[in-house]
């Protein structure tokens, strides 16, 4: 071709040239490096915990994923109470969170003079903000007092002696225990929940919304046959955001479930989760067997919250993913 | 037709002070919370408080070695987890959408997002605690770092996503290589909300506890060996509120009380600065 | 009058490009209207195809750019006017799914070739955008941006290259006293005449302009025609546009597309007045429908 080349045209060092590409070669490599870092650190922290799992399935093979019996001194370990008051404690928080978050929710969205929908949102995303420690420590010293000379008391007299039920609310008033520790994480999870839950609702169309106003539809009816409906699959997501927040929580809860390795079937009686088990043996842990049958019960919370968040993730995905087309 | 108007209008005046009642709930915690602390915490706050060590029960003490220990750690994690979380956010929101490596790596960054944090405790322990034979404060500060990293990568995708294109264009056209477009340009329009996502990352971690128990461990005493247990604030709330010492869980309230202030307003100011104007209009 | 046609004072420079093309049923430029003018063709534009995955948004475009010239294109919104100015500097590269073929000659290089370095290319082809663009970053960084890219120049020349650039935009008395404020301090007009001033102080070779005074206000809209007329004596300028009184008062030349093809090329005078086709009459006495 003719004409002079491109770098003469405006007098360009052909280095400066070199240290631009190079600067973006590093520069990409550099961030795309990270990226796969974060990969990476999921394959390691299974990897590891797998590894550091291996023994303890081994000795105790799948009867340690049924086995009641936690003996530190026998060293035979199964993690069933464990996973059992894990997954009752996040039950309880659900049951009384996602009524409260989707309240708050159609509050948020529906009702709330839009002078005050900042401030309130605000207050609401400082209470996820609030360490779970501090639920832990408030839940302690302050919620299981008071539910100890209240409302066990209140359940135990009212709904103990209902057959079948009945067995849920039996047993002395302990404060602690597995409807405390689910009481606490439905308080930690709610702003979570609620959040999610009002950013799906915002999604709703305002035409669809003020079409139905226009028939003459109520707000609740509004709320019942539009907002709603239309944002089933969010308000999935968000509880099982939430429910992968409870099953993973540690401090609100090991305050509060008593530390019990057994199962009972009355929700007032002290149980213990994976993650309080671990918070409170894993430095005591002295023998292998014991070490490893931890980090197993590592493990299997891991993929516990690990299902439970890639589905919420799934389903908030397909969420953004049908409004965005 | 009345009358089924009326029940309508009574459902709806049911339904909506059931939402008004769970919100009010929810506030009404908050603030159980908040006077919760303060009542117990704020007899707590003394001269002593701030500037002696964790005492043995019956002693008079503080929290210095604890407040030292958090703050290091939670320096040490921000400045190893933010850049790494920035990079990754970055190329995620520059390079990489719609590419199949990026909704990987955001999917698996958003369940990190919420995963629990003590298998991060058992997993820097297993790496680090045990292959250095020892607790220590550089173990606590990586966990912390891991915690970290996936909120900054969110918030530094969201707000690179939030710079209009028209600003990536004007640079590009100028001749500038790419990288010269994302850090002297993007970087710079998304300043505010990319330092709102750290500084709410930072007060995620602040308060972090269960990560902590297996690798800074605690330490009664003042230390600054970054290569040994550290004393921390979590920690130290932990092990005193579960104590049967009045004077220990005295302490546990006045450090519950220092660090959800500091956490809250750690929120409130990442707020206020997501809310200055950020790119022109 | 703010255009005028060179007396010939050269004989008519053959450009065999402009024959042999093939019939796309777009019409060259009459040979004679350019004939007149004196000026060298800065850019050739052969058959240029431009894809939006599979939607083609360009169908086939040939065209002569001049040197020291201005050539305005018009055309209703959506009929590829921004588009053929977006594959000049190759900035639609920036999306992965956007693609242009044929040739794009400037200097008689073609800048399509993958081999082409595209940050070189941007380097010499400055461009405003519809909406000013200014950096988040001091008015003499926005400026000095694109100069400290590729020359390493000292504090004092890179000052007076600043000044340069700032006077010749026009910008210089009101900024002179505050090059340290943010360039988002000022005010829409002045934003505008600071991008300018940002492509012209890496003294490009070509300036695109894409719709540049569509955002502001009629004043604003002088001034940037005022230097849009001062700047041409050096640059070969190329500027979209839906207003045609703007194409009409600030161009030597038009390029009235349509659909994605070029309707008629050729000087802004014979284009208002005499135009040959009945498109561009409708469009430009405001028939169109």
């Amino acid at each position: 071709m003719h004409g002079p080349p491109a770098v003469a045209a405006v007098g360009l060092a052909p280095h400066a040239m070199w240290r631009q590409r190079l600067g973006d070669t590093l520069f990409r490599g550099l961030t795309q490096a990270f990226a796969i870092g974060v990969l990476v650190l999921l394959g390691a922290v299974l990897v590891a915990l797998a590894a550091g799992a291996m023994p303890a399935f081994r000795k105790f093979g799948f009867d340690f994923l049924v086995s009641e019996t936690w003996n530190p001194v026998k060293e035979t370990f199964g993690a069933l109470p464990a996973i059992y008051g894990t997954v009752l404690t996040a039950l309880i928080a659900m049951l009384i969170a996602v009524p409260v978050a989707v309240g708050i929710a159609i509050f948020l969205t529906e009702l709330c003079p839009p002078v005050l929908r900042r401030p309130i949102g605000m207050l609401v995303e400082l209470l996820a903000a609030i360490p779970s420690i501090i639920y832990g420590v408030w839940g302690l010293l302050v919620v299981a007092p008071v539910l100890q000379t209240t409302l066990q008391p209140f359940l135990i007299d009212t709904l103990g002696d209902i057959p079948v039920v009945g067995v849920l609310f039996q047993g002395p008033p302990y404060g602690l225990g597995m409807l405390t520790a689910g009481l606490i994480l439905a308080v930690m999870v709610l702003p979570f929940i609620a959040a999610v839950i009002r950013d799906v609702f915002m999604t709703v169309p305002a035409m669809l919304r003020e079409s139905a106003y226009g028939m003459g539809a109520t707000t609740a009816e509004v709320v019942r046959s539009i907002v709603i409906p239309h944002s089933r699959v969010g308000i999935v997501g968000g509880v099982m955001l939430g429910l992968g927040r409870a099953l993973g929580e540690t401090m609100a809860v090991t305050f509060v479930i008593g530390n019990a390795h057994h199962i009972r079937a009355s929700l007032l009686a002290p149980g213990t989760t994976i993650s309080a088990t671990l918070a409170n043996e894993f430095t005591e842990a002295v023998s292998d067997t014991y070490t490893s049958s931890l980090i197993a019960l590592g493990l299997i919370l891991f993929v516990i919250t690990f299902i439970v968040l890639a589905i919420a993730n799934f389903m908030l995905w397909r969420l953004s993913a049908k409004e965005g087309a | 037709m009345i009358s089924i108007y009326a029940r309508r209008r009574a459902a709806n005046f049911t339904i909506m002070s059931l939402s008004l009642l769970a919100t009010a709930t929810g506030l009404i915690v908050l603030f159980l919370i908040l006077w919760s602390l303060l009542r117990h915490g704020v007899p707590a706050l003394s001269a002593d408080f701030f500037t002696k060590d964790t005492p043995a029960p019956g002693n008079v003490g503080g929290l210095r070695n604890a407040f030292y220990g958090s703050f290091m750690m939670t320096l040490v994690g921000t400045l190893v987890g933010a850049p790494i979380g920035i990079l990754a956010g970055t190329f995620l929101a520059e390079y990489a959408r719609g590419s199949h490596l990026g909704q990987a790596v955001r999917f698996i960054n958003d369940i990190l997002l919420s995963a629990p944090s003590i298998v991060i405790g058992v997993f820097v322990n297993e790496v680090m605690v045990v292959r250095m034979g020892h607790f220590s404060a550089w173990a606590g500060a990586a966990s912390l770092a891991i915690i970290l990293v996936p909120v900054v990568v969110r918030t530094t995708e969201n707000m690179l996503t939030l710079v209009p294109a028209s600003l990536r264009e004007a640079a590009v056209a100028l001749g500038a290589p790419q990288w010269k477009v994302i850090v002297m340009v993007v970087y710079r329009a998304a300043l505010q909300g990319m330092l709102t996502g750290v500084m709410l990352g930072v007060a995620r971690i602040a308060g972090e506890t269960a990560p902590l128990l297996f690798t800074a461990f605690g330490n009664n005493f003042w230390s600054t060996n970054m290569n040994a247990p550290m004393a921390n604030l979590p920690m130290v709330i932990f092990q005193f509120a579960l104590s049967p010492y009045a004077d220990w869980q005295l302490l546990a309230w006045g450090g519950a009380l220092v660090i959800t202030l500091a956490i809250l307003v750690l929120n409130i100011a990442a707020r206020m600065v997501a809310n200055w104007s950020s790119f022109g209009k | 009058m703010t255009y005028e046609i060179q007396p010939i004072e050269t004989p008519s420079r053959s450009r065999p490009h402009l024959i042999q093309m093939p019939a796309v049923d777009t019409p060259t430029p009459t040979p004679t209207a350019e004939a007149k003018d004196q000026a060298q063709p800065k850019v050739q534009i052969k058959d240029l195809r431009f894809y939006y995955k599979t939607y083609e948004a360009l169908k086939g475009i040939n065209l002569t750019l001049h040197d020291k010239r201005v050539t305005a294109f018009i055309g209703p919104s959506g009929c590829g006017k921004s588009t053929l100015l977006r594959v000049l500097n190759r900035i639609y590269e920036l999306y992965p799914d956007q693609r242009a073929t044929g040739e794009v000659l400037v200097d008689g290089q073609d800048i399509l070739d993958p081999r082409q370095d595209l940050n070189l290319l941007r380097a010499r082809i400055g461009m405003v955008f519809q909406k000013p663009t200014p950096f988040p970053m001091s008015i003499y960084d926005n400026v000095a941006f694109g100069v400290r890219l590729y020359e390493r120049l000292g504090a004092r020349q890179l000052d007076e290259r600043v000044e340069e650039a700032l006077k010749r935009a026009a910008l210089w008395d009101e900024v002179k006293d505050k090059l340290r404020e943010s360039g988002l301090s000022l005010s829409g007009g002045q934003q505008q005449r600071l991008c300018i001033a940002r492509a012209i102080a890496v003294k490009p070779e070509i300036l695109l302009l894409d719709e540049p005074a569509s955002a502001l206000d009629p004043i604003s809209t002088q001034r940037i025609e005022e230097l849009i007329a001062d700047l041409k004596s050096d640059y070969c300028i190329v500027i979209v546009t839906h207003n045609m009184q703007q194409a009409a008062r600030s161009s030597d030349y038009t390029a009235f597309m349509y659909l994605g093809q070029l309707v008629e090329f050729d000087t802004t005078e014979t284009i208002f007045t005499h135009p040959k086709e009945r498109q561009t009459e409708d469009y430009i006495t405001g028939r169109f429908g």
